[in-house]
């Protein structure tokens, strides 16, 4: 491999630099048919799971499918999408919050070649490149963070449960039968960098053990007071030990009941590694929203404290997802969120229809609003 | 707008400052707010900026944080080396 | 032949849904054959090593990757994550695999001019493979090495005229839903004002300027696509003050079953014919509906703008004409003191540029941020630290009921000293004039 220079001169790092320039401007990349009815759109209807029209008052329509991608994604398949967006758009396409692609068309003719196109193409292995769908009161791609992919205090992989998952989801991604849009979300440990708090069902990676202590490199490789203050629950403190040589060493302490298994410290402190593979694993919650429609946004809630990871394909889990989707589907009225039906027939209830054994682990012990989770009336269900 | 004192003198006071700090070597710039006092937040947080530009400190990250210290300072620029 | 075995994550190549490990090998393939004959700056095999220490991973139930916080390009605190592998012997093509954030457009369109140099770069410079996007918004580059890391931001700026995005205690990477480029129910351009705020705060994006990581997001309407209201420490959220537009013709045509309800969203089940009073006017979360004699009224002063009624029925009802946002604040995940769902600040301000009336907010809440946050302390955390009144306070805006969920249950209200008559410096003495000791 030979070295190529992008023009940086890394002894004068300042000599032609650019900075603070922003992104490209986002009216750049519209579509002719977008850039000519921005703000002008009447309304919209979806057509079959994963395609949509929108009419504009100036008569002209654009018609999008919206297809599936894992959230990880190769500049192989990026190209192969692109190559799509050459042939039937204009050379135009988007991306949507949830890691879904968007390809639209000006008219209602290109359509039906675009989807042949898009659901014809599969990987060798036989998974769907670009499966169409994820539209209206069903299931569409779960947000979620890196896990064993990227990230170095995940407590489980991200890109797998999510794949599992979605199998099992696979038809609620193309069909829209549920009562509501049902989302998914995943973060792979408590920091939810994927901020799954407010999800319609929501998987959780999660530690169960406070970091190991590397005693004899801890002093070498990390700064103490760093991990000390790294520690959001202040159970860390500095500390002495002795060796089994006899050395003494400076060292932390871990106080194991306060620790809340975050990894800052393990961020801070190479010393103090974090995962395992029995503590570590999944917690399920469900019944958040983000819309204002109907009732007001409401966060997630812990309905299993833990299931264990079973890689590569998280069965308990999954089967467990699924019963929550099956009781919801079955029970909820139309209109109905997850958490809005929760909430309508008892949470007692939302237990026993979606077989979920209640545990000690999900009454709420964390700090003041612990206790406006409690119950405080006789009104309750048997 | 601008510092109260020139630009060298707080330059120095942030090294003399970060100097005499033992076993950390790295801080968040509300620290740096403390060593200026009486300056505004903002100009010394353009200050310490510039003072990375000049490559006399070097920013930590733990992602979701930002700490700022004396440049190849600390353990952890040791365990980074070697790329 | 691949370079690893790999026969757990190989069993997340069958079923339905894309194959992330199918698109895993795709790359390794297509690095491995090189029809282009491309001079790789990172190790040939990185896809394949990926693959093996993925593989470790499902084997153990543990991840091998360590953090690095030093990487990153000149001058800037944000845009880089640094990953090494802590198996760099068996992988040595991942040994060292920071990730870069791009800052996306707003919106996410794309040309695939735009696509394909970004991706030729990354070819060239990186593993190959992204996050299309990440948690923020921001495309992610994953995986490179240190020495690319200038090259990659060299050629993103030059090449590209395309920046990094947020990460650490900056401002992070803005993102919008798609607002008005395609959506009826947007209340103003999300794309426009999301870019505009993207381009005034370049040095607070870029260089570390706060207590903790800062959040704006842009929703078009309270539907809240991206999760402004869950996931910023500003929301910024679309509505209306006016009346809802009503087309009386098309909710005649509902209710004969002419136009299709929800726009087409439940069609996957036979829910039956669409009933406007159970499934709209008995819905309505104010009942400030009513649909009597063919015609449909909306007691506007009543309505709370929820947007049920509009998602049932699109081609009857519109958002209103006098647009603006609502701003909440302090959204944020649990870490550490619990989640939290944004707070409203300000119930109505219209969005016109150049913007002054935003910029003064969210300068106001970054200097009262600034000045009395705490390391590591989101907004959100402050505000329940310091009591919303503060947060009002320092925020120059007066206190309205809209403000609350409703008022305070205990009487425990602490009042300042000039807020009470004559002050709290008493003359005892005075007193005992009056009242014997």
């Amino acid at each position: 491999m030979a070295f190529i220079s992008s023009g940086y001169n890394p002894d004068k790092p300042m000599e032609n630099r650019i900075t603070d320039i922003g992104p490209k401007k986002f009216d750049q990349f519209y579509p002719p048919v977008i850039a000519k009815n921005k703000g002008k759109w009447l309304y919209h209807e979806i057509l079959e799971p994963g395609v949509l029209v929108h009419v504009s008052e100036t008569g002209d329509e654009v018609y999008t499918v919206r297809v599936g991608a894992a959230r990880l994604m190769s500049i192989t398949l990026i190209r192969e999408a692109c190559e799509i967006a050459d042939k039937h758009c204009d050379g135009c396409l988007r991306f949507t919050t949830r890691n879904n692609i968007e390809f639209m068309v000006d008219s209602k003719d290109k359509l039906e070649p675009l989807k042949q196109d898009l659901a014809s193409r599969k990987f060798d292995a036989g998974s769907y490149k670009f499966p169409l769908g994820g539209t209206g009161a069903g299931i569409t791609n779960i947000v979620h963070t890196q896990g064993w992919i990227h990230c170095h205090t995940p407590a489980t992989d991200a890109s797998g449960t999510v794949k599992a998952t979605m199998d099992v989801l696979f038809d609620d991604f193309q069909n829209m039968r549920l009562p509501a849009k049902l989302r998914v979300s995943m973060a792979c440990c408590l920091n939810m960098c994927g901020a799954v708090h407010c999800s319609d069902i929501a998987i959780l990676g999660y530690h169960r053990k406070p970091p190991m202590i590397d005693h004899e490199y801890l002093n070498k490789m990390c700064e103490i007071p760093l991990a000390v203050a790294a520690c959001p629950t202040a159970a860390i403190k500095p500390s002495k030990t002795e060796l089994p040589d006899g050395t003494k060493v400076n060292t932390v302490a871990v106080n194991a009941d306060r620790c809340m298994y975050c990894g800052n410290c393990y961020t801070m402190c190479p010393s103090m590694p974090l995962a395992d593979t029995e503590g570590d694993g999944i917690v399920l919650m469900a019944g958040g929203k983000i819309s204002n429609r109907i009732s007001a946004p409401k966060f997630s809630k812990c309905v299993v404290a833990f299931i264990p990871n079973e890689q590569p394909r998280w069965p308990t889990m999954t089967a467990t997802i699924k019963r929550m989707v099956e009781a919801y589907a079955n029970d909820a009225n139309k209109y109905e969120r997850l958490g809005d039906w929760a909430e309508r027939i008892g949470w007692e209830k939302f237990f026993e229809k979606c077989e979920i054994e209640f545990t000690h682990h999900l009454i709420d012990d964390f700090r003041d609003a612990a206790y406006y989770t409690w119950r405080q009336t006789t009104q309750f269900k048997f | 707008m601008g510092l109260t004192i020139d630009e060298q003198t707080a330059k120095d006071t942030i090294v003399e400052t970060l100097k005499k700090k033992k076993g950390k070597s790295k801080f968040y710039l509300k620290d740096y707010y403390k060593m200026l006092p009486d300056e505004k937040m903002r100009d010394v947080k353009k200050i310490v900026n510039q003072m990375v530009r000049e490559e006399v400190l070097e920013y930590w990250s733990s992602g979701s944080t930002t700490m700022i210290g004396l440049k190849g300072v600390g353990k952890q620029a040791t365990t980074e080396e070697g790329e | 032949m691949a370079k690893h075995e790999t026969p757990l994550i190989d069993q997340l190549e069958s079923g339905p849904w894309p194959s992330f490990v199918s698109d895993l090998k795709l790359e390794a393939a297509s690095r491995a054959k090189n029809e282009n004959g491309i001079d790789y700056q990172i190790p040939v095999d990185v896809c394949d090593d990926l693959l093996g220490v993925l593989e470790l991973s499902y084997k153990h139930g543990r991840t091998h990757w360590k953090h690095g916080g030093i990487v990153g390009v000149f001058g800037y605190g944000g845009g880089v994550i640094g990953r090494y592998c802590d198996q760099p012997e068996m992988f040595p093509g991942v040994a060292h695999f920071h990730t870069m954030r791009v800052n996306q457009p707003s919106g996410k369109y794309y040309t695939t001019k735009f696509l394909n140099d970004l991706m030729n770069i990354w070819e060239l410079r990186g593993s190959g493979m992204t996050n299309m996007h990440g948690a923020t918004g921001d495309i992610v580059l994953l995986g490179t090495t240190t020495p690319q890391l200038e090259e990659i931001f060299f050629d993103l700026t030059h090449k590209m005229n395309t920046d990094l995005g947020g990460s650490g205690s900056n401002l992070r990477t803005p993102s919008c839903c798609l607002g008005t480029s395609r959506c009826e129910y947007a209340c103003y351009d999300t794309q426009e004002l999301c870019h505009s705020m993207t381009q005034e705060y370049q040095d607070e994006l870029h260089r570390p300027a706060f207590p903790y990581k800062f959040k704006f997001k842009f929703d078009g309407c309270p539907n809240c696509c991206v999760a402004a209201i869950a996931r910023s420490d500003l929301s910024f959220v679309g509505t209306w003050r006016d009346d809802i537009r009503i087309d009386q013709e098309a909710v005649k045509a509902y209710v004969g079953g002419e136009l299709k309800p929800n726009a087409g969203a439940h069609a996957g089940r036979n829910w039956g014919p669409f009933d406007i009073q159970k499934e709209v006017i008995g819905l309505c979360p104010t009942g400030c509906m009513r649909y009597e004699g063919g015609k449909l009224e909306i007691n506007t002063p009543e309505c709370t703008r929820c947007m049920h009624c509009i998602n049932v029925m699109p081609r009857a009802l519109r958002v209103g004409l006098d647009k603006g946002v609502t701003i909440l604040c302090g959204a944020k995940a649990p870490i550490v003191d619990g989640a939290q769902i944004g707070t409203l600040l300000v119930p109505f301000m219209k969005i016109e540029e150049p913007y002054d009336e935003v910029h003064a907010l969210i300068e106001k809440v970054w200097d009262y941020w600034m000045e009395e946050g705490k390391n590591r302390e989101r907004v959100g955390e402050l505000i329940k630290r310091n009591g919303m009144q503060k947060m009002l306070e320092k925020c120059d805006l007066k206190a309205l009921p809209q403000h609350v969920q409703e008022p305070r249950s205990n009487p425990y209200i602490f009042w300042k000293e000039e807020e009470v008559p004559g002050g709290f410096q008493r003359d005892v003495n005075e007193f005992r004039k009056y009242h014997q000791r």
